[in-house]
This record gives C-alpha cells, sequence and structure tokens, in this order.
C-alpha cells in the first residue's frame, strides 16, 4: 500500500518541488494551495502525513491543525514555516504536530522527518527500514548488513538512517551536516568531519560483508546507491 | 536635588532677607516717628516757657514729672539756633541716669539771660519699640514656620500624582500588548503630562507593532522564495550526476541560499533581542547546556584535533533557555573556526563568569570592532559577521558583561554573571 501525503503550501514551486521529491521516494502525493482547499481534502480523506504551511491565503496552518485535533483525525502534521520564532513552534507542538521544520530546509530532511513520522504512527516507533542488504531498526537502533550486526555510533547511526532513506539521492554536504549537528555547524570551513564519518561508515559496511554502495560526488556531496 | 528642597532654599532665604531688611527699615522708620513726637513734645514745651517768659518777664518754676524736666540756668552766652539731640540725663525722680531728648535755648528773663534744658525721658519709647521689634521677629518666625510646614505638606501631596506615573513608566515594556494608561489628574500640569505620555505612548506602541508585524512578515516572504531557490538546486543536483563543473555551481548556489537564510535569521535575532522581546525569567542549566554543545560538536573538534580543557561548576541562572543555547553556540563556532589545527581551547565556567580562551599567535583582535555588526578581521566567506554581534546584544539584555582580552598568545572571552 502506498502511504500517502498532503501537501499544504501556497507557494506553488515549493509545493511542486515537495511533490516532485516525495514521490521520487515512493509516497502518493496530493497538494492543495490554500486553507479552503485544504479543509476540503482534511474533511473527505484521511493521510498519513501532512505537509502544512502556517501563513496560508485564507487562513492560518494552527487553524487547520487545531480542526484535525478536534475531529480526532489520527494523520501526522509536520508543520513547515518561516516564522521561526520560538512560540510558533511551541504553539504548533502544543497544538499535536509532530514535528516542525524552519523554511528554508532541505528536501532530504523533510523526507527523513516524514518517515520518522510515519513510523511511529503506523508501526508505534518499532519499525525496520530495509534497503538493499542493510536493515536497520529504527527502535533499538540496530544495524544489520546482510544479516550480520554491526556496531555503529550513534552518527554513523543516524547518518546510515538518513542515506537509506534518501537512497538514490545526491545529498550535499550541507544537507548531512545540518541534519547530523543543526546549529552546532554554522558554515565550518571544511567538511573534513563528515567525511571522516562517511570513510568509518563504509569501512563497516564493507567489514560486515554488504556492498561499497556509499558515492562521493566529486567532494561536494554523497550518494547512497542502492536498486 | 529634588524641587521642592531647591524650591524651599530660594523661598526660605529670600524670606529671610525680606524680613531681615524690611525689620531693619522698619525699626529706623519707627524710630524715627517716635523721635519725632518727642521733640514735638519739647517744641510745644519751649513755645509755652516763650510765652510764659513774655507774659510775666520771669522763667517759670522748673517742671518736674517722671517723663519731662526742665531746667533753667544763667547764661551768658545766646545759643541762636537750639536744636534736640539724644544724650542722657539724670532723672530727680527716678534717682537715675536716663536716655533722653533734650533742647537747650536761651531766654532772657527781667534782664538776664537763661539757658533752659527741657528734658524728654526716653525710656518709654524705648520699651516700645523693643516690644515692637520682638512681636515682629515672633511672627516672622511663625510665618517661616508656616510656610514651611505647609509647603511641605502641599507640595508632597501635589506632586504625589507625578510620582505615579514616573513609577508607571518605569514598570512600562514595549511589548506589553497594551500601551500605557495613565488616569486623568486634577491638575493642569500633571493631566497635559499624562495625556501626553498616553499618546506619545500610543503611538509608539502602534510603530512598534507594526515594525513588529513588518520583520516577521518580511522574514515569511524571504524565507519562502529562499525554501524555493533550495529545494529546486537539490532537484538540479540529481540531474547534475557525471557534470562536475554544474555540481561545484550548484553548490556554490547553496551555500550563497543558506547563508542568506542564516543572515536573515541572525537579523531577525537581533532585532527581537533589541525590542526586547524575550523574558528572562527562566532557570536555565548553564552547565548543561555547555556540555551538550560541546559534545554535539564533538566531530568538528576532533577533525580540527583541537585540544580542549572544560572546568565547569554547576551554574543555574535566570536566564532564557533558547538565548543562552544561541549564546553558547556562537561562542563555540568561533572558538572552533578560528583556532588553528592542534590548537589549544580551555573553557572555564564558575558561578560569576564563563571564560572561552583559545590559542592565537596572529597577536589581539580589534577590540572595539571585535562586537560589531559584519566585522570579520579577515574576509571568510564562511562568517557571517554577526556571530559576536548577537553574544554582545544577548549579554547586554541579561546584564552580562563581555570582555575580551589577548595575553600570552591567547583570545580570551570572559562573560561576567550580574550576580552581585
Amino acid at each position: 500500500m502506498q502511504l500517502k501525503i498532503l501537501i499544504i503550501e501556497d507557494e506553488i514551486s515549493l509545493n511542486q518541488s515537495m511533490v516532485d521529491f516525495l514521490s521520487a521516494a515512493g509516497y502518493l502525493c496530493e497538494s492543495v494551495f490554500s486553507y479552503k482547499a485544504a479543509l476540503e481534502k482534511i474533511d473527505y480523506y484521511s493521510y498519513d502525513c501532512i505537509v502544512l504551511d502556517i501563513m496560508l491565503p485564507g487562513g492560518s496552518g494552527l487553524d487547520l491543525l487545531n480542526y484535525l485535533k478536534l475531529d480526532k483525525k489520527t494523520d501526522g502534521v509536520i508543520i513547515i514555516s518561516a516564522r521561526g520564532a520560538l512560540e510558533d513552534k511551541i504553539e504548533g507542538l502544543q497544538l499535536g504536530a509532530d514535528d516542525y521544520l524552519i523554511k528554508p530546509f532541505h528536501l532530504a530532511e523533510l523526507s527523513v522527518r516524514i518517515a520518522a513520522i510515519i513510523r511511529r504512527k503506523h508501526f508505534n516507533g518499532q519499525s525496520i527500514v530495509a534497503a538493499g542488504g542493510i536493515q536497520i531498526d529504527t527502535g533499538s537502533k540496530s544495524v544489520t548488513i546482510s544479516g550480520n550486526p554491526v556496531e555503529l555510533t550513534q552518527k554513523e547511526f543516524q547518518l546510515l538512517l538518513f542515506l537509506v532513506i534518501n537512497k538514490n539521492r545526491v545529498l550535499s554536504k550541507n544537507t548531512i551536516a545540518e541534519h547530523l549537528w543543526g546549529d552546532s555547524v554554522d558554515f565550518p570551513d571544511n567538511y573534513d568531519f563528515i567525511y571522516s564519518h562517511i570513510k568509518n561508515l563504509r569501512k563497516k559496511i564493507v567489514a560486515a560483508g554488504g556492498e561499497d554502495c556509499i558515492r562521493s560526488m566529486y567532494g561536494e556531496g554523497y550518494k547512497m546507491q542502492l536498486q | 536635588m529634588k524641587l521642592f528642597t531647591r524650591y524651599n532654599r530660594v523661598n526660605i532665604t529670600t524670606t529671610i532677607i525680606t524680613f531681615v531688611v524690611g525689620s531693619i527699615a522698619f525699626y529706623y522708620v519707627l524710630n524715627y516717628v517716635l523721635i519725632s513726637q518727642l521733640d514735638r513734645g519739647l517744641h510745644v514745651e519751649q513755645t509755652e516757657i516763650l510765652d510764659f517768659v513774655r507774659e510775666h518777664k520771669r522763667v517759670p518754676d522748673p517742671l518736674t514729672t517722671k517723663h519731662q524736666w526742665t531746667e533753667y540756668i544763667p547764661a551768658t552766652e545766646t545759643i541762636t539756633h537750639p536744636k534736640a539731640t539724644t544724650t542722657e540725663a539724670y532723672n530727680k525722680l527716678e534717682s537715675e541716669t536716663e536716655p533722653v531728648r533734650q533742647l537747650v535755648f536761651t531766654i532772657e528773663a527781667g534782664g538776664r539771660l537763661y539757658k533752659v534744658i527741657v528734658n524728654q525721658s526716653k525710656t518709654e519709647t524705648e520699651d516700645l519699640l523693643q516690644m515692637i521689634v520682638l512681636v515682629i521677629i515672633l511672627m516672622i518666625a511663625l510665618i517661616l514656620l508656616f510656610n514651611y510646614l505647609i509647603n511641605r505638606k502641599l507640595v508632597t501631596a501635589l506632586w504625589k500624582p507625578f510620582y505615579t506615573t514616573i513609577s508607571t513608566i518605569k514598570d512600562y515594556k514595549l511589548g506589553e500588548k497594551k500601551a500605557l494608561q495613565l488616569p486623568r489628574e486634577k491638575l493642569d500640569e500633571i493631566d497635559l503630562l499624562n495625556t501626553s505620555l498616553n499618546s506619545m505612548t500610543e503611538r509608539i506602541h502602534q510603530d512598534y507593532h507594526a515594525l513588529k508585524m513588518f520583520t516577521e512578515n518580511a522574514s515569511h516572504e524571504m524565507q519562502t522564495p529562499l525554501a524555493v531557490i533550495r529545494s529546486k538546486v537539490e532537484s538540479l543536483l540529481q540531474l547534475s550526476e557525471g557534470k562536475e563543473a554544474m555540481v561545484h555551481q550548484l553548490m556554490t548556489i547553496e551555500d550563497a541560499t543558506l547563508k542568506l537564510s542564516r543572515l536573515h535569521q541572525s537579523l531577525l535575532l537581533l532585532t527581537k533581542l533589541e525590542n526586547r522581546q524575550f523574558e528572562l525569567s527562566t532557570p536555565v542549566d548553564l552547565t548543561a547546556i555547555l556540555l551538550l554543545k560541546l559534545e554535539e560538536r564533538e566531530s568538528l573538534i576532533n577533525a580540527k584535533e583541537l585540544i580542549v580543557s572544560v572546568a565547569t561548576e554547576e551554574v543555574y541562572l535566570s536566564f532564557h533557555q533558547h538565548l543562552a543555547e544561541i549564546m553558547i553556540n556562537n561562542l563555540l563556532n568561533n572558538v572552533i573556526r578560528y583556532t588553528p589545527l592542534h590548537g589549544t581551547v580551555s573553557i572555564r565556567l564558575s558561578k560569576e563568569s564563563l571564560s572561552i580562551k583559545n590559542y592565537a599567535a596572529d597577536g589581539p583582535l580589534n577590540n572595539e570592532k571585535l562586537f560589531q555588526r559584519f566585522y570579520k578581521e579577515e574576509q571568510s566567506a564562511e562568517s557571517t559577521g554577526l556571530g559576536l554581534a548577537i553574544v554582545k546584544e544577548i549579554c547586554t539584555l541579561a546584564g552580562f558583561h563581555i570582555q575580551y582580552r589577548y595575553a600570552s598568545q591567547e583570545h580570551e572571552f570572559t562573560i561576567y554573571f550580574n550576580t552581585q
């Protein structure tokens, strides 16, 4: 069964980018551009995850969120907003949003957050993410490659999960750095530390009998090549 | 100095001077009037004696009372212009020497020349004068005292609404939802002050909210196109496999987008700090934040092979969680960015201060410009030039004091918490 995502964002090109990206990742996407259209969709259908912008023509995304919760809908919600104000973030999460992403964000980051929300909703957090020979148990935080258990550090685990969820896509170093370190990296002069994490991860995958599937893109990004 | 004290000082001084000058003048005028009266009495007596001599051709018998007595002494010389003088004379009836007003003149009676001395006692006049002066002094003292007391009561009562207004203004914060609402007052001046302040803050309040809305909306309007650019770069990146030059160019665009968005967020934060839009009242575990932020940077520290030593005490501050994180983040980011490979960093957190030192061989930084916005020691593409300005602004808001020193080849940034 294909997972369904509703994208509520009034900026048409951004909406389209998200649809393209998430469709490529295997989701069934629907997009709406206004408060009213969003309300209709929410009323008639249910989604595995809703990507929700706060400032919409015709109303506030927070009202939509309120409506969803009053109606006891179980759709997962991730807010995407330019309003980074802490109060908005807290308000959004208090109203029952599952996550909050501040614009501008990386699509790969959005994808991995959506995947986490869906895992929580559907499998109570006990979910296996698998691709190629790699099996990641996000509940127990354990990894097996070709059936062999692999010991990973916390950062390596996060990195592997990020690469697997965004498999077959080029991820820039900025994207990876921001996912793994958030605020703590503000333009480091070199991303050597990412390179060393990637190098260690590759070694461990190969040592466990897995295929060396992480490709470097001219030193600017990485891609996990899996069928 | 208080207005009342100042007013009182001037008021009392001028009152005293006026009264002193007035009293002296009053004394002399009174003295002059009383003496003229005595002199008139003397002249009346003189006229009576002259009349008597003209009628009887002899001098009258000397008349003696307590207040006035006359003497006749044979004389050889005529006094042409008799004048009354103040002197002393013996009063037989009182058996004492008294101050008198005396008129001496000559008269011919029965072919002989007499010198006539008429004395008017001044004792009673002086007594009267003394009484009057005493009464005046008492009156002045009473007037001054009552003046002072009334002023004090009245002025304190009059200024009360003024002080109420002042304390309301002091407690007023722009971040509050409402404009200042000072009450109407009976006194025109205070009422004018209050209504002017009300309308002024009303205007400021409106402008402030318009500005706040503007920055928030501007932020929204700018971040969305940035998000579009970023998502398109990511999409293009997927199509650029095998095209190395394109990948590099796309990464340049992505870096610039990222920088623009960070720059914008930083400026927004600075605006909010300046507008004092943060409540600094949550207890914050600074030690935990510092250790957490260090742990998050472990990979970066290892990549540069920095030697970091940390000494911490348990420090709780009444602060703002988010701002504390930003403050620590910015300081740590700077240290990690600017310390050379294999350099040493020492961090010490105590209840009084947070000190971060790092090795630097290239001399001190410009202490004056260091905390200015967009100031960079060297043109570095990675830095926004806002990190320290933000730290400084947070410190100012929280009442901390930040200091930079360069000693023994080390930069040292110290934040002193306001804990006296």
